[in-house]
């Protein structure tokens, strides 16, 4: 039995190899950082230190930064690369410490005000030059949210899109239908509470996703007026607009009559995703990129093959119609300015940013979309998601940008990140919760 | 009557020991029970489950991603390390202010015992800028300054009232011999004070062995993490797979069990003199 | 003799390491955190003296004021449920003779040579409230429901019961040792008098244990204030700041809200309340013993 699974790992790590195209992708991180360079190569050896919010390696995005990796190492025998990778909240938390002294390399980083602002100010990431990029086919808009005066400092990696992804025979076998109004998702959810089931695997535990959530509700209220409300509120400190009030509202209620699993405000990430990927839950909320649970192996087929996905449904008495969707530019990569292998690390950036790597290979793993033009590495053989996650983007008529928490200073961010635990779960008011995230914009 | 009574009570006695035995190791099981199962096998009900299959490449996976040989490497050897610095600046410490005499002896070991009352937690933001000076970030020196400087108080303290029981006889006959200071602490001080050194050995390990916050904070590369900060980082890379998850906690948690249970008496013991004395 | 024993040099070459060790490691970061305390430092680039600010604003600031709070409740629990708990059961094992008294010994134990990430998520797995091992539990015992371990309400006192199960065998074992150094007599004296095991209990033991509980009160309320581990990895701070600690919030103004100077200005307070804490109880338990 031991001998078939091993069996199966080295034809699926020699399958990996052939895909990437190069002989030596079986090395992984860990051989990477630990047997160190051993090549006959004349050039000076060069170590690259890559600090990652993907820790999974093995799936989704975290698998194709590493493919990307060790090809890189494959193609240059003196560099050596060095990852440190943490999940989203363990890694912004320590990418501001980095920030404060000296980064790694290569860094993931997002290009939102919560995030960048500050690190922008301090000067510690490097300048990269625009024109470098115009062959590597980024949407139009995508890099602004990585300029400050002009000047570029990082590259967008994804297009996300806040999604609602359900399990599509569980659906089918109950009868329940893919909601057209907020309303309508209510009612269904109040069908799968009584069919014993969790209705929207939310994590709540972050405080991050469910920003997002109230992101997507406040887009459907405020239509394609919804960034100038957001920045208003975070410039005067004042959250009181009646959007906002109606928004937010309406997250409050959703939760108050169970739309989410019980607990939600204490569960992180993986517990969340566990709960959908095992048949707990019927929905999942949560962005675009993390579509590739449809190629993810350790998820049993028959949920694997029936994921879906929908956008938030339309408010009754919004502004904002089906195909005004919360999506943005979020998460990219930089280099550090103080780095003592600049010129490498960047090198090694542009790498990744040719269109036929992370762009090409995201795509083939199933990973959302990126913020390069895909279009010519469709295969046909996408997922049933990855196609509708396409359409859905080919269809919208309007794109929100930033969501709220990272519209203003990273102490707003981490203000409504945690309040907003409080008021979904009732034990704070809405009132309240505005005064509090307001005050911290000052 | 009057024995059936006592029986009773001892009945009684027993389970309510019983209890609180299960209470402790109940969850324990539970970790490895699960660990050896599938990871959908989490959702069932009821409180133990028989694997369909024992799966133990859940420990393989563990123990090959998980790197656990090295960061038990590092992990051992930062602790030791740590124990001894203390171990011997303690004794040095608590011998000059305890036997020799100086003015400012009792204002230093005030100040060095004083130091109990620091919260460790309160120098990890200005620490991480001056280890970011020294260029001591992400070098064992990160972890080793803070665990010898926060055990140090309370090595010093127990040092100074074990020196204290020693007889003063044996170092006068030693001076009479010719004997230097120096001799008179590592040759026939330090032997006498054996059980204190593991008291002081035993509290600092138990102290240090499971930090976490400072791992975290000063450590960046694979070279000197330590288990339990693996740990944080596993959980990450293998989220979608409980059981996984759970092999590596418990595979975490074995070493210092098992040395517990075989040195179960001595441990009790040394931390037994060390907190009541503290 | 005498000449031997005040050689400043020898004396100076003992002591420096000590010194050194602590100069490094406590006292200057500490200094540097007074400093940064009244900066208005994100971490990065300039800093400005900004006065008492920081402190003004942390007099007022809600947070803060819950996790001193959340702090004392934990002290409360500890001295009301773990305690006494422990004293019992510590009691009840030194009647217990033989093989049994040392296993049992050993097995409360155990949790305590786990580290706190692995505990903190085991317990994490533990209250999950739809496969979490505490609600199957329930459920074996017929209770229907589901109970949110977690919620903004009930958050603390989990939080408390795993630090009391982790720390229960290092405060049974102190009052077992504690309760092994009684002398025999006492206890002879009560039985001759016919006292039964419980008024025993109460009128000899626990009166006799005195200076173990004051020992252990004061450890508690220093350990409830310094808590911060296994909070950070079980709820960090949340639902809503309900299980926020002083520790935890400063490290999260400082490296999640980019406000440094007010993260050390936290931690400059918090070292003056453990200071007091310690004192203060030293010196309330050294008045009473003087009564």
């Amino acid at each position: 039995m031991k001998k078939k699974r091993m069996a199966v790992i080295l034809s699926a790590v020699m399958t990996a190899a052939i895909l990437i195209g190069c002989g030596e992708a079986g090395s992984t991180r860990k051989d990477a950082a630990g047997s160190g360079q051993t090549s006959a190569s004349s050039e000076d050896a060069v170590t690259i230190k890559i600090f990652s919010n993907l820790p999974d390696r093995k799936n989704g995005q975290g698998l194709v930064e590493q493919m990307i990796i060790d090809e890189y190492m494959a193609a240059n025998q003196n560099v050596t690369i060095e990852v440190e990778a943490l999940d989203e909240e363990a890694y912004k938390t320590k990418f501001k410490a980095y920030a404060m002294d000296g980064m790694p390399d290569v860094v993931s980083i997002w290009g939102q005000p919560s995030f960048l602002d500050e690190v922008l100010d301090a000067g510690v990431l490097a300048e990269l030059q625009e024109e470098d990029y115009t062959d590597y086919g980024f949407i139009a808009g995508s890099l602004d949210g990585f300029k400050k005066d002009g000047k570029l400092y990082g590259l967008p990696r994804n297009t996300d899109i806040m999604l609602i992804y359900y399990n599509q025979k569980m659906f089918e076998d109950n009868g329940w239908t893919v909601p057209a109004t907020y309303n309508e998702l209510l009612d269904l959810c109040g069908k799968i509470k009584d069919a014993g089931i969790i209705p929207v695997a939310m994590d709540g535990g972050d405080g991050w996703p469910m920003a997002c959530f109230l992101t997507d509700i406040l887009v459907k209220v405020a239509g394609t007026e919804y960034a100038d409300i957001v920045s208003r509120a975070v410039a005067t400190g004042d959250f009181t607009a009646p959007e906002i009030q109606e928004a937010t509202q309406i997250l409050v209620n959703s939760a108050s009559v169970g739309m989410f699993q019980m607990g939600y405000d204490s569960q992180d990430y993986g517990t969340t995703m566990n709960l959908f990927t095992n048949g707990q839950a019927a929905m999942y909320c949560m962005g675009s990129w993390d579509c590739s649970m449809a190629l993810n192996q350790d998820i049993a087929p028959e949920i694997r093959d029936n994921i879906r996905a929908f956008t938030m449904p339309v408010v009754e008495g919004g502004k904002a119609g089906a195909n005004d969707i919360a999506a943005w530019n979020g998460g990219g990569y930089a280099v550090s300015a103080n780095s003592p292998v600049k010129e490498e690390a960047i090198k090694f950036l542009n790498f990744m940013y040719q269109p036929d790597k992370l762009s090409k290979y995201g795509w083939e793993n199933g990973v959302g979309l990126s913020a390069q033009d895909q279009t010519a590495y469709l295969t046909g053989n996408e997922t049933e998601l990855q196609k509708q996650v396409m359409d859905i983007l080919k269809d919208a008529t309007s794109i929100s940008g930033t969501p709220i928490n990272d519209c203003g200073p990273s102490a707003f961010k981490t203000s409504i990140e945690s309040e907003i635990q409080g008021v979904s779960n009732g034990s704070t008011s809405v009132e309240d919760f505005l005064a509090a995230i307001g005050a911290a914009c000052n | 009557m009057k024995k059936n009574n006592r029986n009773i009570a001892k009945v009684f006695m027993w389970i309510v020991l019983l209890i609180v035995a299960v209470i402790q190791l109940f969850p324990l099981i539970w970790l490895v029970d699960f660990s050896l199962g599938s990871s959908n096998e989490m959702f069932t009900n009821g409180l133990l489950i028989i694997p369909e299959k024992i799966r133990w490449d859940n420990y393989g996976k563990a123990f090959v991603d998980g790197n656990f040989l090295h960061y038990f490497r590092n992990s051992v050897l930062i602790n030791t390390l740590a124990v001894v610095l203390v171990v011997i600046i303690s004794i040095m410490a608590a011998f000059a202010c305890q036997r020799m005499k100086w003015k400012m002896s009792g204002l230093v070991s005030t100040v060095l015992v004083m130091g109990m009352m620091i919260p460790i937690h309160a120098t990890l933001l200005p620490n991480y800028k001056i280890y970011h000076m020294l260029h001591l970030t992400d070098t064992i020196w990160a972890l080793l300054i803070p665990y010898a400087a926060f055990s140090l108080p309370q090595g010093m303290f127990l040092m100074t009232g074990f020196i204290q029981s020693i007889p003063m006889e044996l170092e006068e006959a030693a001076v009479v011999d010719g004997c230097g200071i120096y001799r008179i602490v590592f040759q026939i001080i330090t032997p006498l004070l054996r059980p204190s050194i593991a008291t002081v050995a035993i509290m600092t390990f138990l102290n240090n062995w499971n930090e976490f916050m400072m791992a975290s904070t000063y450590l960046s590369s694979p070279k000197w993490k330590t288990l339990p900060f693996s740990v944080l980082e596993f959980t990450g890379e293998y989220s979608s797979n409980y059981a996984v998850q759970f092999a590596v906690m418990a595979l975490t948690a074995a070493p210092a069990v098992i040395v517990y249970i075989i040195l179960n008496k001595h441990i009790t013991k040394g931390v037994a003199m060390g907190a009541v004395k503290g | 003799m005498k000449k031997l024993y005040s050689n400043k040099l020898v004396i100076f070459s003992l002591v420096l390491p000590g010194v050194l060790v602590f100069v490094f490691g406590v006292l200057s970061p500490i200094c540097l955190s007074v400093y940064y305390g009244f900066t208005d430092s994100t971490g990065m680039g300039e800093a400005h003296l900004i006065g008492l600010r920081n402190y003004m604003d942390l007099f007022h600031d809600r947070v803060f004021g819950r996790s001193l709070k959340n702090s004392l409740f934990l002290a409360i629990g500890f001295i009301c449920i773990q305690h006494p708990l422990a004293i019992l059961v510590a009691a009840v094992l030194d009647k217990l003779q033989g093989k049994a008294e040392g296993f049992f010994r050993c097995i409360y134990f155990i949790p305590n040579v786990i580290s706190v990430a692995v505990i903190a998520y085991l317990w994490k797995f533990i209250y999950n409230p739809d496969f979490g091992l505490l609600n199957h539990v329930l459920q074996a015992f017929g209770y229907q429901g589901q109970i949110n371990w977690l919620s903004q309400e009930n958050a603390i006192w989990s939080v408390l019961i795993v630090l009391i199960w982790h720390g229960f065998g290092w405060g049974m074992l102190i009052y077992y040792t504690g309760i092994k150094n009684i002398d025999p007599i006492f206890y002879e004296a009560a039985s001759i008098d016919g006292a039964s095991w419980w008024t025993t209990f109460l009128r000899v033991t626990v009166p006799l244990m005195k200076p173990v509980i004051q020992i252990n009160v004061t450890m508690a309320v220093i350990s409830a204030l310094k808590q911060m581990e296994t909070v950070y990895l079980l709820t960090n701070g949340g639902p809503s700041n309900s299980t926020q600690f002083a520790a935890n919030y400063l490290y999260q103004q400082a490296f999640k809200a980019f406000k440094y100077g007010y993260g050390n200005a936290i931690g400059v307070v918090f070292v003056i309340i453990c200071v007091l804490a310690t004192v203060g109880l030293n010196r309330i338990f050294r008045e009473q013993q003087d009564v």
